[in-house]
């Protein structure tokens, strides 16, 4: 109704933007939101889930402390099967080859729709998040393994192939600036002092406390604290400081004597960037005007400008490098927005693969497999497991029967253009075909390709219409 | 709240964006017809004839409407060009989309060949790109071809079988059948177009400036294309007495061929390169690129045209040329007759008749400068700086109050400015009152609102940093060197307009040129002003690329060729297995890629068909849009027989006279001009549309948050919602 708006494909933005009164709800949406806040990805997943759960269990009305002690026990047949060497649906991944890497970030890419992508957009892409992740890996591993950081520069209103990753830091500066950035005040040739501030600089008394200060007439304060600023301002240039960069402004007259004097000042470059700067020069971000000791100050190799897409930026470049910058580019404001979150969540997701380098298949043959796993455990589940938990063969076997169900709901999920969704006899994968087939067809004929594309119709699968009466397997 | 907005057979989301984008159908080609916007409230109305205007008018309270603005507004903000194509394809495509559905083709399916079908459009359309450098460097392949000196040849090969029904190739049988029934409401261009003809006052008074600005090399070669370079009285003779004949003759497009100022402006603007080394690349100014990249506002292209010559002398004194857009300006003078526009050195700006007493005093005589980014004020303080809301400040003398503080600031800032010897400020923000009259008293010139970049290339020209406050003030921030004058008319007379007088001030080294617009109808300046950027950029567009397309829908007829083509493979392979690995999400639809393949293709394309045909009738060559539609298909089919249809397309082109779809209403065998298109606006437009088109088809659901869904809740259409 007249306000802004979004597109998006990602749950994160869609839940941080609904405004919900209902209780379960926000359980729902709080438990979903913790869950994206951990993993980054999986949000959409987890609720679907969680809903189809609720909505599944209901339908079979037993008691609820008999549904929650048995959904637990699945639930833990679940990741035990899932941690074991023998689990079907799990691959590993590996840190030779970029394949499988590139394969899991295409496809955190590819399921966002809103960020409009096309296929060599996408490709592009992918290869730029893992360029920038490997770039952000130590070259030595001691025991304490630190990723660097991957710093998306924003670039709007541009084509999607013109994005690009540097090593080091860019940071937007203004055209007229670059005339006058050089040369730099080296104390080496390979070393340029630096000096970040956390602090504004910008003059002003915001930080003076509670209370009223009572100021004589014909005292300025502005004026001492431009007189506080412009001494700090000749100790940098004593220190042979070449540039100085602040997260938030740099009063004019402070900026003129440093440039007066060659050394380049950066301000308002927001508080995103402190810590990747910090990383970078090894710098301690400067938090008072009379703290300043040489130790604060980091240390580049060299300084270079940029002009990139008809921006300019100065390029960081530090002794050894664990952060880089991915320079985002995509036509509006909104698909960038949409694409940004994309990549981040890419890359968290590369994160966590070196924590545990394993890979689920994707496509929905996971749930698939997992679901015809829990039926056929239902069947196979020895006596005095059931008597632990206190419950009957049959309505464990309902509870996981809703469990399964649940899963696969997940699964179906995926298929948005009214397709059906049959299941095979022997791994348990998900394949999708049109609806509204012959029943007396050939499977066969009709089936292509599993969701993950590792199964295909050239192997006899023995089908089966997903949630059909069918007997369990071993998949 | 939510309401799904998605139903199989009527994508609501869709049909909006469709209804919205086709109030743009007017808006497309070279003729454009006005449209007034007229609030009912205020009564207040706009004229507009641009779809960037004309959606920023709008009160656009749907979602689609705000995402189809967005767009726009993007494709604004980058290319200032390709706004109309943009909204016209989106309508065209969405409607093109909804027949998709009706025919119940899977979404995903749509997505994924639309956005195959325009990238592989995009890679073969590469093939008709023309380098601006081959365009100047004598080469015959696409040489500017002018209208042989008889009507004669051209009228027999008419005749000739086979041609005769070619009418859409042969602007020819256009003039004939178009000049004795031209309507001027359909042409409103024709209605403004005098400074079109062959004289434009408005060289003259480049010259006149260029000549006082010192910047004319005595020598110069006479660049191509300059129209103007006949001595002057002359010409305007031969203007005056094209005047009396028919209305008109107004127009370049509707002279009657044999004229003889014709003739006359042939040989100047036409003298085709005779080789690489008469025609230097250097000494070339774009006049015919420009002129081919006009797409009917040649008055505005003219002026394009005028500064590059205006910045290539400038340049011819530093070296390398190169066209800057960044320091072109605009100042626009309303009241005045259009013929008054003009390009000049400097920057051009209008003063009260206060500071026009202190530009009198000042004119002449080398002035010092001082440039202030921010406000000129006693309260003003940088972005950033926080006032702190709890120091008071007491005082022992009861007499010292607050106002007192500003004289005593005024008095402080004046001291340095006369201390500095200022006597020209420009000033980025507002500037206090009192110290505007103070200065005035003491013949201190201060100009404000002044833009960021007209600062900027004043420190760069005159090699000084801009200051925020006055006490920063030293020897490195007063520049010297700087000239200000009255701007004048062509006669050399000084005007006042509406209580302001223009004035230009002017710098050593500085590369500034304003464009000054007049027009005497007030409303129509913003269509003047949005006109004269979009020519500049077109042209600082096509240099960028280094390169231009064949115009005059010569690329739209390759993609209809390239998507009937793959039209028909796809038909051919419907049989055999499909190749698979196609990017979708369910894997049955590559199954069913080839069933549908053939009618996503054929949406796609209608989308540039329904552009061609629009053209074509909005150029008032065809009748309807299904005589120009019949045209198009026999175009296609003969460029299916000849085997290559990027070969025969270029051919078509490179005949010359025979401009695929006629655009500009070029074709005027006097000057046939090129019709060229920018490269990357056109495909990016093109994928802005279709992925605005595609974006709308994959939302299914609207969410309304914030507090004004409650107002919501009490309307009509709550039935819809579904709550959260």
């Amino acid at each position: 109704m007249g306000g802004y708006v979004r597109t998006t494909s990602q749950s994160s933005a869609l839940l941080g933007g609904l405004s919900i009164t209902h209780p379960v709800l926000k359980v729902l949406t709080a438990s979903v939101q913790n869950h994206i806040s951990r993993f980054s990805d999986c949000g959409l997943f987890t609720a679907i889930l969680c809903c189809s759960l609720v909505e599944n269990f209901q339908r079979i009305n037993f008691a609820a402390c008999t549904v929650t002690k048995i959904s637990r026990h699945l639930l833990s047949l679940c990741t035990d099967y899932l941690k074991s060497e023998a689990c079907g649906c799990r691959i590993s991944v590996d840190f030779d080859s970029i394949k499988t890497l590139l394969s899991l970030v295409h496809s955190v890419l590819a399921s966002k729709p809103a960020c409009m992508l096309n296929k060599t957009e996408a490709n592009h892409l992918s290869t730029l998040v893992l360029k920038a992740f490997l770039l952000t890996i130590p070259h030595t591993v001691e025991t304490n393994v630190v990723l660097g950081k991957c710093v998306i520069v924003p670039v709007k209103d541009k084509r999607v192939m013109d994005s690009t990753v540097f090593p080091g830091l860019l940071i937007e500066i203004p055209e007229s600036q670059l005339a006058r950035t050089f040369p730099v005040i080296r104390v080496s040739s390979s070393t340029i002092k630096m000096a970040l501030f956390c602090i504004s600089l910008s003059g002003d008394l915001s930080n003076i406390g509670e209370g009223t200060v009572i100021v004589h007439h014909g005292i300025s304060l502005e004026v001492a604290v431009l007189d506080q600023l412009l001494n700090l301002g000749k100790q940098l240039i004593n220190d042979q400081v070449g540039l100085v960069v602040c997260q938030k402004v740099i009063h004019p007259s402070l900026k003129q004597y440093l440039e007066e004097h060659r050394v380049i000042t950066i301000d308002r470059v927001g508080v995103s960037m402190m810590e990747p700067l910090s990383q970078l020069t090894g710098s301690q971000p400067i938090a008072a005007l009379h703290s300043v000791s040489p130790t604060c100050y980091g240390s580049l190799k060299d300084l270079r400008t940029e002009s990139f897409v008809s921006k300019n930026f100065l390029h960081l470049i530090p002794n050894d490098t664990l952060v880089c910058s991915l320079i985002l580019c995509n036509r509006n404001e909104m698909a960038w927005d949409e694409l940004k979150l994309a990549c981040q969540t890419a890359e968290h997701v590369l994160q966590l693969t070196i924590k545990q380098p394993l890979a689920l298949l994707g496509g929905g043959c996971t749930e698939t497999h997992l679901a015809s796993y829990i039926r056929h455990k239902s069947f196979t589940l020895p006596a005095s497991v059931l008597k632990a938990i206190d419950c009957s063969r049959t309505q464990y076997q309902l509870v996981a029967d809703a469990f399964s169900r649940s899963l696969e709901c997940v699964a179906c999920c995926l298929e948005h253009d009214d397709g059906e969704i049959l299941t095979d006899m022997v791994y348990g994968h998900f394949w999708s075909v049109q609806s509204g087939f012959p029943s007396d067809c050939n499977w066969s004929d009709l089936v292509l390709k599993c969701g993950c594309g590792i199964c295909s119709n050239q192997q006899n699968l023995n089908w089966t219409v997903l949630q059909s009466q069918c007997i369990p397997f071993t998949p | 709240m939510a309401f799904r907005n998605v139903n199989r057979r009527c994508h609501m989301g869709l049909q909006q964006l469709s209804s919205l984008a086709s109030i743009g159908r007017t808006l497309l080609g070279p003729v454009k017809s006005y449209k007034f916007i007229v609030d009912v409230n205020t009564s207040e109305s706009v004229l507009t004839c641009s779809a960037v205007r004309l959606l920023e008018s709008l009160d656009l309270t749907s979602a689609v409407g705000q995402l189809l603005n967005e767009t726009i507004q993007a494709q604004n903000k980058d290319y200032k060009t390709g706004m109309t194509t943009l909204l016209f394809l989106v309508g065209a495509w969405s409607s093109a989309v909804l027949e998709c559905l009706q025919q119940n083709v899977p979404f995903s399916l749509i997505v994924s060949v639309m956005s195959e079908g325009l990238n592989s459009c995009s890679e073969k359309i590469q093939c008709l790109q023309l380098s601006v450098d081959d365009l100047y460097k004598g080469s015959d392949s696409v040489p500017m071809h002018f209208g042989s000196s008889s009507l004669g040849p051209q009228i027999i090969e008419n005749k000739t079988p086979g041609i005769e029904s070619n009418s859409f190739l042969n602007p020819l049988v256009h003039i004939l059948k178009e000049v004795p029934v031209s309507k001027e409401e359909s042409v409103p261009e024709g209605l403004h177009s005098h400074q079109a003809s062959p004289c434009d006052p408005h060289n003259r008074y480049l010259n006149s400036h260029l000549c006082t600005a010192d910047y004319r090399t005595p020598s110069l070669v006479e660049p191509v294309g300059n129209k103007t370079m006949p001595v002057l009285p002359g010409s305007s003779l031969i203007a005056s007495s094209c005047n009396k004949r028919t209305r008109l003759t107004h127009s370049r497009y509707f002279n009657t061929p044999g004229k003889s100022h014709c003739s006359l402006q042939v040989d100047n603007f036409g003298g085709p390169p005779t080789g690489p080394a008469a025609c230097p690349y250097e000494f070339n100014d774009f006049g015919q690129l420009a002129m081919a990249l006009s797409h009917g506002n040649q008055s505005s292209m003219k002026l394009v045209h005028d500064i590059v010559r205006c910045q290539q002398q400038v340049a011819d004194h530093t070296g390398s040329f190169q066209f800057n857009i960044a320091e072109v300006l605009t100042c626009c003078l309303p009241g005045l007759a259009e013929h008054y526009s003009c390009v000049c050195p400097g920057y051009i700006t209008l003063v009260s008749p206060e500071k026009a007493t202190v530009t009198k005093k000042l004119q002449d005589r080398p002035l010092q400068i001082l440039l202030v980014d921010g406000d000129l004020t006693e309260k003003y303080r940088h972005l950033g700086f926080n006032r702190p809301s709890n120091v008071r400040i007491i005082s022992e003398n009861v007499g010292l109050q607050e106002s007192n503080s500003e004289s005593l600031w005024i008095n402080y800032v004046l001291d340095i400015l006369i201390q500095a010897k200022v006597n020209l400020v420009l000033v980025k923000g507002n500037v206090c009152e009192s110290l505007m009259e103070r200065c005035i008293l003491n013949n201190i010139l201060i100009i404000n609102p002044v833009t960021h970049n007209v600062l900027l290339a004043f420190g760069k020209g005159t090699g000084i940093q801009l200051v925020t406050y006055l006490s920063q003030v030293n020897s490195h921030c007063v520049g010297s060197g700087v000239w200000v004058d009255f701007w004048r008319t062509g006669d050399l007379s000084t005007m006042e307009l509406d209580n302001k007088v223009p004035i230009s001030i002017k710098a050593e080294g500085i590369h500034l040129v304003t464009a000054v617009l007049s027009s005497t109808v007030t409303s129509k300046m913003q269509v003047i002003e949005d006109r004269f950027w979009t020519c500049a950029y077109r042209l600082h567009h096509a240099l960028t690329d280094q390169k231009v397309f064949p115009g005059g829908g010569a690329v739209e007829l390759l993609c209809l060729s390239h998507l009937k083509k793959l039209e028909e493979q796809s038909l051919k392979q419907a049989d055999d297995k499909p190749s698979g690995d196609f990017y979708m999400s369910s894997c049955w639809l590559t199954k069913s890629f080839t069933q549908y393949k053939p009618v996503v293709l054929k949406a796609l394309a209608s989308g540039w068909h329904q552009y061609l045909s629009r053209v074509m009738c909005n150029t008032a060559h065809y009748a309807s849009e299904f005589e120009a539609s019949t045209s198009i298909e026999h175009h296609l089919k003969k460029a299916a027989d000849c085997g290559s249809p990027s070969a025969y397309i270029l051919k078509e082109f490179n005949k010359g006279d025979k401009v695929m779809v006629d655009f500009g209403l070029l074709t005027k065998r006097e000057e046939a001009v090129k019709v060229y298109d920018n490269v990357t606006p056109k495909v990016e437009a093109w994928r802005r549309a279709l992925d605005l088109v595609l974006l709308v088809l994959q939302t299914d659901a609207e969410i309304i948050t914030g507090p004004k869904r409650n107002q919501l809740l009490n309307s009509h259409g709550s039935s819809e919602f579904i709550f959260l």
